[in-house]
């Protein structure tokens, strides 16, 4: 919150003119009136009004070169009649204005164009570009009269002044990776899946994973939930990826590759936030070394991420779109901190991409990793997806560790309990389903509300569909084992106590009602933690208090200079799509850095830091211009009897019926936002 | 789910069926909404916003063209508040736009004309600094930027109609424009399409540019001449010069619901100019008395080929024309199985399904019409297509998601295959199902070259699939196993649920097979060729011993890819004997060649119905009324399938009878605008393996024939197979389109 001199933003009306600086008053709202470490901004304008910092902001100029943005930014624009002409009218008759040539009737007819823009633009921008204008028009009518009157410029007309904008929308504003979702909307719905595709490509080179599997936090922010349902954002994704592969072309890249500059990145990890860096860094001209510890690419998505929840010859497309760019991959290379410190000297910089691959502990009674059928989520998927993907068989001696009798991992007969409540819990459960369990438990410390909030609605229905078992406000006290080998299990059974004094309610243990369940396997699928080995200790590399690697969270450097870390062992874990923004960013970042030795963000994503502090989406805004009722389509599921034993995908994805009219649905809640620093 | 939603429209009751959209269900009840970029055939492009409406309860206007209806929504169509706004978006299209109507081509049926007078925009209160835009041409189109309004219908066809998807947006607010994509210039199959969509002069056709005002062209509702798709097209004919004759001066299309391709747009004028010696008709006459055949084309109305029969049948010559006897070997085949007589697909089905096999064809040029269909299927159903040729096609890519590349000459073995697949759990006859039990399928497998997983991935992307169909190109009608192939066909089409269109070559190859007993080719003397090699030819193509009119100086009727009897019309007077004329003195007598219109065969499904009685027009909702659809014949399935053949190798120097983009034959090759491209097309890999190289001249031995053409390499090109143009030649209709061949160098 910071003091303003004026501002329309989001319907407050804070007016401070003629008051001394020291009693201005607050704006409710984060704007960003700090633009870098060493601006100060002036003034802040956008899709819901217009605020100022400075008592000298030309507001005549501000609204010409707010109007001239909306000709700038022509991904969005240029799509329909009121748009087209309408923004650049605003513009035309701003300037004229500002040059001290305008008259009354501009006023009038920037007013007309200004509400037929309003009414009837294709997008948000057109609707909302009028906005800030009409409001300095009205709140500052004097200072334009004045110029109109005295046929006079206005009174910064001409000089040099930084005007910094940028496009967003509530979803892209959501999105951790910040992909462009109304132009790849917009790519379905004009069956142009080509531009669809590349629309996402340029924040988010996975696009059959997250078309796949995302947790799609967008859909949270998408402006239509205003009106009636969200647009399924997730599932038109895969469209423009899942065209490119039937139809057998070559990548559509959304940027051209640009030639060698003689820089070297090594990347460590092959993940998701490896793959995003070294996309991007190749693109820039970056030679980049990507080392894999495992025998396969792609990480957790390859070897945590089920077949059937994410077929590998889809991801292997991403995989191999982003080989496409001209990245070398090293598999089967673990990297430790020897290998770290000869990196330092032969690489320009190094990305951190290790992820969390060590399961975390229960932390119940006789918790004993010796004891046969304690099994770590990670390694338990480790070993069905080697197997099931690329036919990976089991050593005799892990057989043993594990109680198998095969070499894959086949549990019939077998009673398994999983730990957990996320999505690698759901994994393992649903994996376990598919290898033929006699009983599959999922124990959760919570209710059935948080472990949908905490998955998908989708992810938890399929897994009751397919017969998992889920105990509800129960946790693991003891593990009982004879002679270390695992036979049943002591459950606590919980309640939620409200908190008289209305904060958060509290789990606590119903005495008594305790139970035992037999099991074969317990798997723990708590969480992750990071394995850091890798980082010489001399190096000191700051942690996090929940031992992940340290970073800004803005430009991803560590605590030492040239080694960068994202995706889950920086934030901890997480979904791909976090890991993919982070990465993405930190290529944009590393990109600058190896060529000046400066860690530095570019304006774009300053503004894009500064627009998510102040969040796009309002979920209180009424949309108006859209008819209500329209109902979300739902991509169809096999039956549970179709998909139970066997790894098929179990979401088909849209037809293209289903995909178009969910495409229309969208509302193109394009936004401008811009700073006078 | 097929909900039907009722709701109401300025007061009256409608319904909505799913996917329909608020505007769509207004124009089918008759309620005018204006809109400036809307096209029936293409997704919305929502660019121009006038189609807003009201909605009660709903605070704004809301777009009807892209907004399905709510249960019980009143919608409002026009109000004060409306008029206003659509009034301002007439302002803004005008703000700058050229006051040039005068010389405008599109001057007099500009959307932009019409509509500011519609909205009676008498004053403009909006300016904006004009841009200077230069005008771009691009061959046969030229593009003039500050005409262009940028409704989108033009990239929405080209993409979504078309599949050349070769122009796009170049977004940049006001000074947004049309650019080809990814190239410089426009590359693409100049289908002329942008042009008959453009709502103002933006697109236009160079050859026509600033030649006449539309108000001064008569128009004449035609069927095309070039391909069996049976276009709808109507030719603009106007005096050339002040006592000069007429012309026609441009084609155009109802492009609402229906397209063209560039040799239907462009390739117009190929109307005999010739005039004949006075003596010809009687040496005409003579011909075909003393005639042992007559060999034709079914570049012909059904008319013309009733009348040869009536020839045939009086004078007992023989007929002989290959390639619509293959057409009607391959029916009869398909018939003995099928037990009727007419392929159960069409133009639509196709536009509809959501999966096809094209086998046998490059469909792209041999027939535009199906793959505009296929574009559409694959564009806004998704559908899955699965193309089985020995060659790819660039032009088929962003359509097909399946290449099922198959050795040259194993058709026989494809299709027993395809068969095999789709008929899986199919309840067969025994004698059938042996069929399948004794297939060798290793055998096939490795002689096909089409892998097992290439047909359990088929089956894999079809499993959605509700409408299937399976096209059937040419390469299995000229197969020499064609009665085998077609009984599999016929097959599939029984016990599946696949519909099955069979593709014919020519414009009325169809209707030819359908009236006409033909006898197999020989190589004898005495022969009159009718539009066709002979003795004595009679024919519309110039340099012959009698002319005749060609397709558009004709009236009467031919049988599309459809099944449909279409009527066309005289563009262009003719001024000479016709082949009525020689029946009459022959002693077949009839005024008028259409009065043999409703004596077509019956028994071949022809209803009867007289010419003039003939109806010739799309409904305002598109709904073909053109003609009439060939009644179905039963026929005695009295088939039985043979055991498979030996599948044929083809070794060495391969060429494949085919032609480029706008040719299809010797009177395309006549048009004025069409690019003649008459190279022999072939791979680096084909130049390397025959030993030339680009721009050599090359001579090409096949059959007993030999041509002399210019190699060109071809980079679109893979393979071992090379494309050789028959437009400018004449080609034996009876051969299977691949051929050994030798090609040497010409110093």
């Amino acid at each position: 919150m910071s003091k303003v001199y004026f501002s329309t933003w989001n319907g407050e009306f804070i007016n401070n003119i003629n008051k001394p600086q020291e009693e201005w008053e607050e704006s409710a709202y984060n704007l960003p009136a700090q633009y870098d470490s060493h601006r100060e901004s002036k003034a802040f304008i956008g899709w819901d009004g217009v605020a100022l910092f400075d008592e000298d902001v030309d507001v005549i100029r501000l609204a010409m070169e707010y109007a001239a943005q909306y000709q700038e930014y022509s991904e969005a624009c240029g799509r329909c009649a009121p748009g087209r002409w309408g923004g650049r009218i605003l513009y035309d008759q701003l300037d004229k204005i500002a040059r001290g040539e305008g008259s009354v009737a501009d006023l009038d007819h920037l007013r007309e164009i200004g509400k037929s823009m309003q009414i009837t633009s294709k997008c948000e921008i057109g609707k909302t570009v009028p906005n800030p204008i009409i409001d300095l028009m009205k709140h500052f009518e004097d200072v334009f009269m004045e110029c109109i009157n005295e046929q006079k410029p206005s009174k910064h007309y001409g000089d040099e002044i930084g005007y910094i904008a940028k496009i967003t929308a509530p979803c892209t504003d959501a999105c951790p990776s910040h992909v462009d979702i109304p132009a790849y909307i917009e790519g379905v719905r004009d069956l142009r899946m080509d531009d669809s595709l590349m629309a996402t490509r340029q924040t988010m080179p996975l696009a059959h994973v997250c078309g796949r599997v995302c947790p799609h936090p967008c859909e949270d922010a998408c402006r239509r939930t205003n009106l009636d349902e969200p647009i399924s954002i997730m599932s038109l994704k895969r469209l423009g990826a899942d065209w490119e592969t039937d139809h057998g072309y070559d990548f559509f890249h959304p940027m051209e590759k640009k030639p060698s500059i003689g820089k070297r990145v090594a990347v460590i990890g092959a993940g998701p936030a490896g793959l995003t860096t070294a996309y991007y860094l190749a693109a820039e001209g970056i030679e980049v070394d990507v080392y894999e510890e495992l025998p396969v690419l792609g990480g957790e998505v390859a070897v945590g991420v089920p077949e059937y929840r994410m077929p590998i010859d889809k991801y292997n497309k991403d995989i191999e779109c982003v080989k496409d760019m001209g990245v070398n991959f090293l598999v089967n290379s673990k990297i430790n901190a020897d290998d770290m410190r000869r990196f330092e000297s032969e690489y320009d910089a190094t990305m951190v991409a290790t992820g969390t691959r060590i399961s975390k502990k229960v932390y119940c009674d006789n918790e004993r990793p010796e004891i046969k059928g304690y099994w770590g989520a990670i390694d338990f998927l480790d070993k069905v997806n080697l197997y099931e993907k690329y036919g990976y068989t089991i050593t005799k001696a892990e057989q043993e560790e594990n109680l198998l009798t095969t070499d894959y991992v086949d549990l019939t007969g077998k009673i398994l309990v999983c730990v957990g409540g996320g999505f690698t819990s759901m994994d393992v459960v649903r994996c376990a389903i598919r290898a033929n369990a006699k009983k599959v438990y999922m124990i959760y410390r919570r209710d059935e509300k948080t472990i949908i909030k905490n998955t998908t609605y989708e992810e938890y229905h399929e897994a009751v569909e397919e017969g998992v078992e889920f105990l509800f406000h129960s946790a693991v006290a003891q593990m009982r084992d004879e002679d270390n080998l695992l036979k049943s299990l002591l459950v606590d059974k919980f309640e939620l106590v409200p908190d008289p004094n209305g904060g958060r309610a509290e789990l606590v243990k119903i005495e008594g009602a305790s139970y035992e369940i037999e099991a074969d396997y317990i798997i723990p699928a708590v969480s992750q933690s990071a394995d850091l080995e890798l980082l010489p200790e001399e190096w000191e590399i700051e942690k996090t208090s929940w031992a992940t690697i340290k970073t800004n969270g803005k430009d991803y450097m560590t605590s030492r200079k040239g080694i960068f870390a994202s995706g889950d062992c920086e934030y901890g874990p997480m979904t791909i799509v976090n890991a993919v923004g982070q990465a993405k960013r930190a290529a944009s970042v590393m990109a600058r850095y190896v060529q000046s030795g400066e860690v530095s963000l570019s304006d774009d994503e300053i503004m894009e830091d500064h627009l998510r502090k102040l969040r796009v989406y309002d979920k209180k805004e009424k949309v108006t211009g859209w008819l209500p009722g329209i109902p979300r389509q739902h991509s169809t599921v096999l039956d549970a009897e179709d998909r139970k034993y066997n790894n098929k995908e179990v979401k088909l994805g849209f037809t293209q019926e289903e995909a178009m009219s969910e495409a229309e649905r969208c509302m193109r809640c394009y936004y401008i936002a811009m700073v006078q620093a | 789910m097929n909900k039907i939603i009722n709701f109401t429209i300025d007061g009256i009751q409608v319904q909505a069926q799913k996917g329909e959209t608020i505007l769509t269900v207004a124009r089918k009840n008759g309620i005018y909404i204006p809109t400036m970029c809307y096209i029936s055939k293409t997704s919305p492009c929502a660019s121009c916003r006038m189609c807003v409406v009201e909605a009660n309860g709903v605070d704004g206007f809301v777009l009807s063209c892209n907004t399905p209806p709510t249960e019980g929504i009143e919608i409002t169509t026009n109000n004060d508040a409306l008029q206003n706004e659509r009034v301002n978006i007439m302002k803004l299209y005008d703000v700058n736009h050229p006051l040039e109507c005068g010389v405008c081509d599109k001057s007099g049926e500009c959307d932009l004309q019409n509509k500011t007078l519609e909205f009676s925009v008498e004053r403009q209160n909006f300016s904006a600094r004009d841009q200077l835009r230069e005008i771009k041409h691009w061959g046969l189109i030229d593009y003039e930027p500050s005409l262009c309004i940028m409704c989108e219908k033009c990239v929405h066809v080209c993409n979504e109609v078309i599949g050349d998807d070769a122009i796009e947006v170049k977004f940049g607010g006001y000074s947004s424009t049309i650019i080809p994509k990814n190239s410089e210039m426009l590359d693409c199959t100049f289908c002329g399409e942008c042009i008959a969509v453009c709502p103002v002069g933006a697109l236009t056709s160079s050859g026509f540019r600033y030649r006449a005002n539309a108000w001064e062209l008569e128009r004449v509702p035609a069927t095309c001449a070039h391909c069996s798709a049976g276009c709808p097209l109507e030719y603009e004919t106007r005096h050339s010069a002040i006592n000069g004759a007429d012309e026609i001066f441009r084609v155009k299309n109802n492009f609402e619901f229906t397209s063209l391709c560039g040799a239907g747009r462009f390739g117009f004028d190929f109307d005999n100019k010739q005039s004949s010696e006075a003596n010809s008709f009687e040496l005409a006459l003579k011909a075909i008395e003393n005639a042992k055949a007559i060999r034709f084309s079914s570049i012909i109305t059904n008319e013309e080929a009733h009348i040869l029969q009536l020839l045939k049948e009086k004078l007992g010559i023989k007929l002989f024309n290959e390639d619509a006897r293959l057409f009607g070997e391959f029916m009869k085949s398909y018939g003995s199985l099928s037990g009727k007589l007419h392929h159960s697909g069409s133009l639509d089905a196709i536009k509809h399904s959501d999966a096809a096999i094209v086998i046998g064809s490059r469909i792209a040029t041999d027939n535009p019409g199906v793959r505009y269909a296929l574009t559409t299927a694959s564009k806004h159903n998704g559908a899955k297509i699965v193309y089985a040729h020995p060659m790819e096609d660039v032009l088929m890519q962003n359509v097909i998601t399946q290449m099922m590349k198959y050795e040259v000459g194993t058709e026989e073995g494809v299709m027993a295959l395809l068969a095999y697949e789709i008929l899986k759990d199919a309840d067969l006859t025994e004698s059938e199902r042996a069929f399948f039990d004794d297939l060798d399928l290793g055998y096939i497998y490795a002689e096909t070259n089409i892998g097992e997983e290439e047909l359990s991935y088929m089956s894999k992307s079809f499993t959605r699939a509700k409408k299937r169909v399976l096209i059937i190109g040419n390469d299995l009608i000229a197969h020499e196993r064609a009665g085998n192939i077609a009984m599999l066909a016929a097959l599939i089409e029984k016990y599946s649920d696949f519909s099955l269109v069979v593709v014919p070559r020519e414009a009325n190859t169809l209707g030819v097979s359908l009236i006409n007993t033909l006898e197999r080719d020989e190589n004898i003397e005495n022969v009159v060729g009718y539009n066709a090699k002979g003795d004595f030819v009679i024919s519309s193509l110039g340099s012959a011993d009698l002319a005749i009119p060609a397709l558009n100086q004709q009236e009467g009727t031919v049988v599309s890819i459809d099944n449909r009897v279409l009527p066309t019309n005289v563009a262009l007077h003719f001024s000479g004997y016709t082949l009525n004329d020689l029946a009459k003195a022959l002693g077949v007598h009839k005024d008028e060649t259409t009065h043999y219109t409703q004596e077509l065969r019956r028994e071949a499904g022809f209803k009867g119905i007289a010419f003039d009685d003939l109806e010739n027009f799309l409904s305002p909702l598109g709904e073909d009324n053109r003609g009439y659809l060939l009644d179905e014949v039963a026929l005695e399935a009295n088939g039985e399938l043979e055991e498979l053949d030996d599948l044929p190798e083809f070794n060495g120097t391969i060429i494949y009878q085919c032609d480029p983009v706008l040719q299809f034959n010797n009177y395309t090759l006549k048009a004025e605008q069409l690019p003649k491209d008459n190279f022999l097309h072939g791979s680096a890999q084909f130049s390397v393996a025959a030993r030339i190289s680009d721009g050599d001249m090359v001579e090409i031995s096949f059959a007993k024939t030999k041509i002399q053409r210019k190699f060109k390499l071809d980079s679109e090109l893979k393979g071992t197979v090379a494309l050789n143009p028959t437009f400018d030649i004449s080609v034996d209709a009876g051969r299977y389109r691949f051929e050994k061949s030798k090609i040497v160098r010409v110093m």
